[in-house]
């Protein structure tokens, strides 16, 4: 009896071991990842290359595939020799830290995953500015195309002082991409108008963010249309999109005004961030622009986020449309002029010490999901005065 | 689900005439002397275990934590002895399948899919999961006895859940969008910056898979035992595509037992 007692032992020893094996840890797959997060430079007299030492030194955003240094104008680029910070194991070609000749346009770059299946390419560019350009400067909103990476919404350009094609303009169109993939691009929150005030304009419209938009205990039922100088951050996107909006372009000059054409029509109803709806309230636009200090008192570079970019102490001159309402249907011009808070150090403005924004909202409350569902903003013709060099 | 339920009832009928042919005669004395020789059970349990891949796939890390689940078992099992040492078992259980783990994972494919809208990417991060399933299970074994104190037990069941989760959170990682070279979302700690999930809906309500057991009488009456349930049915239903390993409910339980015939 005793020996049936260990085949037992023994079958269920057996059962136990299956389970185990099954269970245990395989080995660590290698990274797929295949990004620059970090690109900086090392030069030995900074004065002669650079505005500052902030832009020696370059955080790589994971939706960006273009890294640009901006540097002075007269700046030898002929045997730069940039440095990154990859995925663990990825590798780089051209390497690290070799020098190559900028003069000529972008330099490509290809990080390959240390698994070897995942490999994205990079153009790496100097842009050499003149430290002082026309006191005029248009938004015509006549240069966008679909995105590069889904082909599926619009990207906006700006006509550069060389008279190439800058990436300055941003929206939050890929934000709402991560909720409504199947969107096209005419349903997306920030989009191209036809008939602008003249040629192509901007069409904001705030939009329904759909069934994942509604899921779960922190949701974001609306994205308003948004169009700003700076950066969308899509890693903060979906949990934390105030720090989505990464406001504000170095900028050398002085604003003193603000002036373009809009068309305002908001919708009903109004609902809050939980959907609820609200009758008594009436949706609003917004237009506004903000000149910022874009670094903190050690020189650290500072940018100014959706919950701080009308409330920072490193604000120095807000221009904002009042009470954008509605306009039936007509062009309404605006001309507003800045407002300073502080003086401006000359100095620290020809060295890029500045950031500026101008922003446009569909729904004056979008950041915090407030609004309603087709309200829309219409924008063309968009001019900053700057002040006159003497 | 039809189909399911139909699978218990065809292998509750076969079994009962299995039964049947064993006794050789038929009529009421046939079902009186049938039921006389049967065995009868009660027992008391619990079960520890986990919902998870068959074979862990290397994108499934680290288990940071494995918090003990309130898995209370009770039922009644019959069985009848068809020779000397083979008998046959059917019976009854109410018990509970919950799990409670916390996992890390790395380049984890998912796809959340609503009303035709979907985000798809690689997860890389910590995932805290939480699974109940309460149910009503019909274990039919064959039973072996190796002698008066111990007997061996094979064979299947079939589960219908009566209630059921399975939620949670990834968090402390990020997400890359459609694949590994896709935007990438970050996830933070707390209950605003983290991805919260809820797939009640998508458990399967009718569940099957094998039992494994043994049990040991210490006296006439009273007895322990340890059985091995290995599901070989998905936890979620076929069209549930947010991940994509198939997860089979696997609890080891142990427990009293009581012969009260």
């Amino acid at each position: 009896m005793r020996f049936f007692n260990h085949k037992t032992f023994i079958a269920v020893a057996v059962i136990a071991l299956a389970v185990i094996s099954t269970s245990c840890f395989k080995e660590e797959p290698l990274n797929a990842e295949c990004d620059i997060e970090m690109a900086w430079v090392h030069v030995d007299d900074l004065e002669a290359s650079f505005y500052n030492a902030n832009d020696t030194l370059i955080n790589v955003i994971s939706n960006e595939d273009k890294i640009v240094f901006s540097m002075r104008d007269d700046a030898d680029v002929t045997a730069f020799a940039p440095q990154f910070k990859i995925t663990p194991g990825a590798t780089i070609t051209p390497a690290s830290g070799t020098a190559h000749d900028f003069s000529d346009g972008p330099v490509t770059y290809t990080v390959t995953s240390e698994d070897g299946k995942w490999s994205r390419k990079y153009q790496v560019s100097c842009n050499r500015m003149a430290r002082y350009t026309t006191s005029e400067i248009d938004f015509d909103f006549e240069h966008f195309e679909l995105d590069p990476l889904y082909h599926q919404f619009y990207v906006w350009h700006n006509s550069l002082a060389d008279g190439s094609l800058g990436d300055d303009w941003a929206t939050g169109n890929l934000g709402f991409r991560l909720s409504m993939s199947q969107a096209k691009a005419d349903e997306f929150p920030t989009s191209v108008l036809e008939n602008g005030y003249d040629g192509h304009g901007v069409l904001l419209i705030t939009r329904d963010t759909g069934p994942l938009g509604h899921m779960g205990s922190n949701p974001k039922p609306i994205a308003a249309g948004n169009m700003f100088l700076g950066k969308f951050n899509v890693a903060k996107a979906l949990f934390n999109p105030m720090l989505a909006t990464e406001f504000g372009i170095p900028f050398i000059q002085k604003p003193v005004r603000l002036s373009g054409y809009y068309q305002y029509s908001p919708s009903a109803p109004f609902t809050d961030k939980q959907f609820i709806e609200h009758p008594d309230r009436i949706d609003a636009g917004d237009i506004y622009s903000v000149l910022y200090i874009n670094h903190d008192r050690n020189g650290n570079p500072l940018v100014l986020y959706g919950d701080n970019v009308l409330s920072s102490d490193n604000i120095v001159a807000v221009a904002r449309v009042k009470n954008v309402n509605e306009t039936n249907g007509e062009w309404v011009k605006f001309d507003i002029e800045y407002e300073y808070k502080k003086e401006i150090n000359p100095d620290m403005l020809a060295n890029r010490g500045y950031n500026l924004t101008i922003v446009f909202s569909s729904s004056i409350d979008g950041a915090t999901f407030e609004g309603a569902i087709g309200s829309t903003l219409k924008v063309d013709c968009v001019k900053l005065t700057c002040e006159e060099k003497e | 689900m039809k189909r399911y339920i139909a699978t218990v009832l065809i292998s509750v009928l076969a079994s009962m005439s299995a039964w049947a042919i064993m006794e050789n005669d038929g009529g009421c004395q046939n079902l009186q002397n049938f039921f006389r020789k049967v065995e009868g059970y009660g027992r008391l349990g619990y079960s520890i275990g986990g919902t998870a891949p068959m074979g862990m796939p290397a994108e499934i890390r680290k288990l940071n934590k494995f918090i003990l689940q309130p898995n209370v078992s009770f039922g009644a099992d019959l069985i009848k002895p068809a020779s000397e040492r083979w008998g046959i078992l059917a019976g009854i259980h109410f018990e509970n399948k919950a799990m409670h783990i916390d996992a890390t994972v790395k380049n984890y494919h998912m796809e959340i899919t609503k009303d035709g809208q979907s985000l798809e990417g690689v997860f890389t991060g910590k995932n805290d999961s939480h699974a109940v399933q309460w149910t009503f299970t019909i274990p039919i074994q064959a039973v072996y006895k190796f002698n008066d104190k111990w007997k061996l037990k094979f064979g299947p069941y079939f589960s219908y859940v009566t209630s059921c989760g399975f939620e949670g959170f990834a968090y402390d990682g990020y997400l890359r969008v459609d694949d590994p070279t896709g935007p990438k979302i970050l996830l933070g700690t707390t209950k605003d910056d983290r991805g919260d999930y809820d797939f009640k809906e998508d458990v399967r309500k009718v569940q099957w898979g094998m039992g494994l057991g043994v049990d040991y009488f210490f006296t006439r009456k009273f007895g322990v035992y340890a059985d091995l349930n290995w599901g070989l049915s998905g936890f979620f239903k076929s069209s549930f595509k947010t991940l994509d390993q198939t997860l089979y409910p696997i609890y080891g339980t142990i427990g009293i037992a009581y012969r009260f015939k």
